[in-house]
């Protein structure tokens, strides 16, 4: 079992490097071939030494690490709310209704286009992007923690009440681990999303805080025109991305829903 | 292992494609005349307004098709126009020297207007950009935007240090500006144009405490016509025949009041009385000479916004050698 996993986490990362292996090249092909301007599509070397101006500066280092504290907290308090509010409504069908109703408003809302509200209700602050982020998360997380809820048969909780568990027993030890997948894409579309509202929202407030974050970053080096900047700074998204992706959520996912035989 | 060498090709005949594809594209619009214009929001491009609404350039050059765009912010209108979508933008002069700098083949066609920029604060402890602590919170368009530049200006003569004040800023274009400088939460100053400077000043407690020409220590021309080099060298007709309407609408404008307010009234949705008390605003004025264009460069250079200026005021404005 154990050699199997391996394995297969190992052909992954192989996949994934020759896909990207793949693309970068690609990448250099169209830069060189001159079809479009070089400060519209800039070279792979010129991307690579704006990157390595800005680490070396420390510049993107410290915006990197403001945006990913931002994401982070944001994440947690909609991770958190979501799980919070889900349970509640599992076990109550008024509150559920509730529920359910404030999702359909608030879900396809675009936090973006909140923004001038909440500029007026929070001001420019870090409170504001938080407000965004949490918009962005909780909504997703929520439907699909409720969907995960639902999917499980009736049985299993009938047979904790049997055993005699409590309410707060019964979320804990039967709906979250029976419901995790559908909880675990939540949080893989919760963190994508968190990560697109902090960008935009970064890019319409500026720098929050003293440097600002990534987005800020990217912002930045577009209205002083410099592209290859601009590239340096979505791939550290990018970066962040895929370790997040396939380091922290795959081994996560390993540990529990593979382990327990659910997926 | 074969079948990713067979998707590989795949892949790489679909991007093919794409770009075989964009520059067909490319090539197949450019048979009819045609411009395509930019502009921001706000009373200093009114001429344009006038422009459009009475078709001079269709009147200059009837077979032509005139495309109007209203973008948000200068960035774009210099992203568009990279990308070959649009042959004039207007914008105010450091953006336009950014773009210049790094290599963009564009150059100014003319001056628009000059017109009343100014720093508004919301609080009485403020005198002066002095008294900004670490609590407060600067809004303007963008940085590198002509705003930031007369801020960091006004920073360098008092401090030496154009940045000082770079982390208090936040980027919210004008109409935000204003909401948030008026819910006097974070945002504690704003430096905008009219209308939105008229506005916030009409408002108790709101005072002004820097202007643009006190910033640049000369009268400056706000926004400039900026057209590519296309435009210019490929289509003299057409960049002719917009330069001659822009000339007749600020005729236009001065020869006709009554009908000018009435437009432009209806295009800022705004009353007649308020756009008579913005025109007649002593620093608010249209016209196509082009003022304070090295002063900036000069700054810009010196404190590394841009990496290199002009030698002479000919290297960025178009004139006979250019065609």
């Amino acid at each position: 079992m154990k050699m199997t996993n391996k394995t297969s986490s190992y052909q992954k990362i192989k996949t994934r490097l020759f896909w990207v292996i793949v693309i970068l090249v690609l990448w250099e092909i169209v830069a060189q071939s001159g079809i479009f301007p070089a400060a519209i599509f800039p070279s792979l070397l010129v991307i690579a030494r704006a990157l390595e101006n800005s680490i070396v500066s420390g510049e993107i280092l410290l915006q990197t690490a403001f945006s990913l504290a931002l994401i982070l907290q944001g994440f947690l308090i909609s991770l958190l709310a979501a799980i919070l509010v889900s349970s509640l409504a599992a076990g109550n069908k008024m509150f559920n209704g509730l529920v359910d109703t404030l999702a359909a408003i608030a879900h396809p809302l675009p936090g973006i286009a909140l923004l001038p509200l909440i500029i007026v209700w929070f001001g420019t602050g870090t409170t504001s992007i938080l407000v965004i982020i949490v918009h962005s998360v909780i909504w997703p997380m929520i439907l699909n923690i409720m969907t995960g809820f639902k999917a499980i048969s009736p049985i299993y909780k009938e047979a904790g009440l049997n055993f005699g568990l409590n309410r707060f027993q019964i979320i804990k030890d039967i709906l979250i681990p029976a419901s995790l997948p559908y909880v675990l894409s939540g949080i893989r579309i919760g963190w994508a999303r968190a990560w697109r509202a902090l960008i935009s929202a970064e890019m319409i407030f500026g720098a929050v805080g003293l440097k600002g974050g990534l987005g800020w970053y990217i912002f930045k080096q577009r209205v002083f025109m410099d592209t290859p900047g601009m590239f340096a700074g979505i791939f550290v998204i990018v970066l962040i991305g895929i370790i997040v992706e396939d380091y922290v959520f795959a081994a996560f996912e390993e540990r529990t829903v593979k382990k327990w035989g659910m997926i | 292992m074969k079948t990713k060498v067979i998707l590989s090709i795949v892949v790489f005949l679909f991007f093919g494609l794409i770009l075989a594809g964009c520059s067909a594209m490319g090539k197949g619009r450019e048979e009819k005349l045609q411009i395509r214009i930019a502009e921001q929001y706000g009373l200093a491009y009114a001429p344009l307004q006038i422009i459009k609404e009475k078709k001079l350039i269709e009147k200059n050059l009837p077979d032509i098709q005139v495309t109007w765009r209203q973008l948000g912010n200068t960035a774009a209108i210099r992203e568009a126009m990279l990308a070959d979508e649009l042959d004039v933008g207007f914008m105010a002069i450091p953006p336009f020297l950014i773009g210049w700098d790094k290599g963009m083949e564009w150059k100014i066609a003319c001056g628009l207007s000059s017109s009343p920029v100014a720093l508004v604060v919301n609080k009485e402890s403020i005198k002066s950009i002095q008294d900004f602590t670490q609590e407060d919170r600067i809004a303007l368009p963008q940085p590198g935007s002509v705003q930031h530049i007369l801020l960091s200006l006004a920073c360098e003569k008092i401090w030496g240090d154009p940045t000082r004040l770079d982390n208090l800023l936040v980027t919210l274009d004008h109409p935000d500006g204003m909401n948030a400088l008026l819910a006097r939460r974070e945002v504690s100053a704003h430096f905008t144009t009219p209308p939105y400077l008229f506005k916030e000043l009409e408002n108790p407690g709101m005072r002004q405490i820097l202007d643009g020409k006190e910033a640049l220590g000369e009268e400056f021309t706000f926004i400039v016509g900026v057209t590519t080099a296309k435009l210019y060298q490929d289509q003299p007709e057409v960049y002719d025949a917009f330069l001659r309407a822009l000339e007749e609408a600020v005729d236009f404008m001065e020869n006709n009041p009554t009908e000018t307010i009435k437009i432009l009234a209806a295009a800022y949705q705004i009353e007649q009385e308020e756009v008579l008390k913005y025109l007649e605003h002593p620093d608010m004025a249209y016209s196509l000479e082009v003022k304070g264009v090295m002063k900036f460069a000069d700054f810009m250079q010196k404190n590394d916004y841009i990496k290199r200026k002009p030698a002479n005021i000919e290297e960025v404005i178009w004139d006979e050698n250019d065609k």
